[in-house]
């Protein structure tokens, strides 16, 4: 269900799944602890997010964080960067565009 | 009026059958994308505290959702067998550091539920809980300005 991409110094994490809801969310929350110093989700593939994915989607930001990385968001939907902004997820993990991924460092 | 059933296991796996079920009436009622997606995100949060909360993921009581499709608006009631005679309460309305550093992690689906939907309402009696949700079809220039905040 997720598919890490090296990218220089930057990880990019590809969600393979349509949902991230309390079923799915359990496979992002054994992810933790594997982030790298500038991670990067994509959520191209993801159609739908409930806030049981929202917690752990957290949880692998909580746990990036504590290792002193940053988490991105990226090809995230219209509806879900109203949903982040919402519950205040994007000031934990901002959404950027694809084309700003090769600037980050 | 026009209504459709369905009657679930308390397992989290059947919310998803739930969820599909609210985008396909969301797209019959005639609702924009955006609202169909705020019905199903609603729908999902409820059926999710019904199962978890009401009946404490006991596969074997079943969660009831009646959607109510009227010409001017959806009306969602999703039911449960639990104690609970009280409406749970909003715990989080946002995640901050303060709730970070708290481990609080979760909590964030009634504040959803009330921030997608026009009016929410709860009540207990013999049917068991009810949890009911209204989403009006709106005027394109009220959809609009919702769409805007």
């Amino acid at each position: 269900m997720i598919q890490m991409e090296d990218r220089g110094n930057v990880a990019v994490v590809h969600i393979q799944t349509p949902s991230i809801d309390a079923v799915s969310a359990r496979e992002i929350e054994e992810f933790c602890g594997r982030s790298r110093k500038t991670t990067v989700l994509d959520f191209g593939e993801v159609a739908f997010i409930n806030s049981a994915g929202i917690s752990g989607l957290l949880k692998f930001i909580v746990a990036a964080r504590k290792r002193g990385h940053r988490v991105y968001a990226v090809n995230v939907s219209p509806h879900h960067r109203k949903i982040f902004k919402m519950v205040e997820l994007s000031r934990f993990m901002p959404v950027i565009e694809e084309q700003e991924v090769a600037q980050l460092t | 009026m026009t209504e459709v059933e369905m009657r679930i296991p308390s397992d989290l796996v059947f919310e998803r059958v739930v969820r599909a079920a609210a985008e396909e009436i969301g797209h019959q009622m005639g609702f924009p994308e955006e609202r169909v997606a705020d019905l199903t995100l609603a729908v999902s949060e409820a059926v999710t505290n019904a199962i978890e909360h009401g009946n404490r993921l006991q596969r074997e009581i079943c969660v009831g959702v009646i959607f109510s499709l009227e010409s001017d608006h959806l009306q969602v009631r999703v039911v449960d067998q639990g104690q609970e005679e009280q409406p749970l309460e909003i715990r989080c309305r946002g995640i901050t550091e303060e709730s970070i550093e708290r481990g609080e992690l979760r909590g964030l689906g009634l504040y959803l539920i009330h921030q997608l939907v026009d009016r929410v309402e709860f009540s207990s009696g013999e049917e068991g809980n009810i949890f009911t949700m209204w989403l009006h079809i709106a005027p394109r220039n009220e959809q609009a300005r919702r769409n805007e905040q």
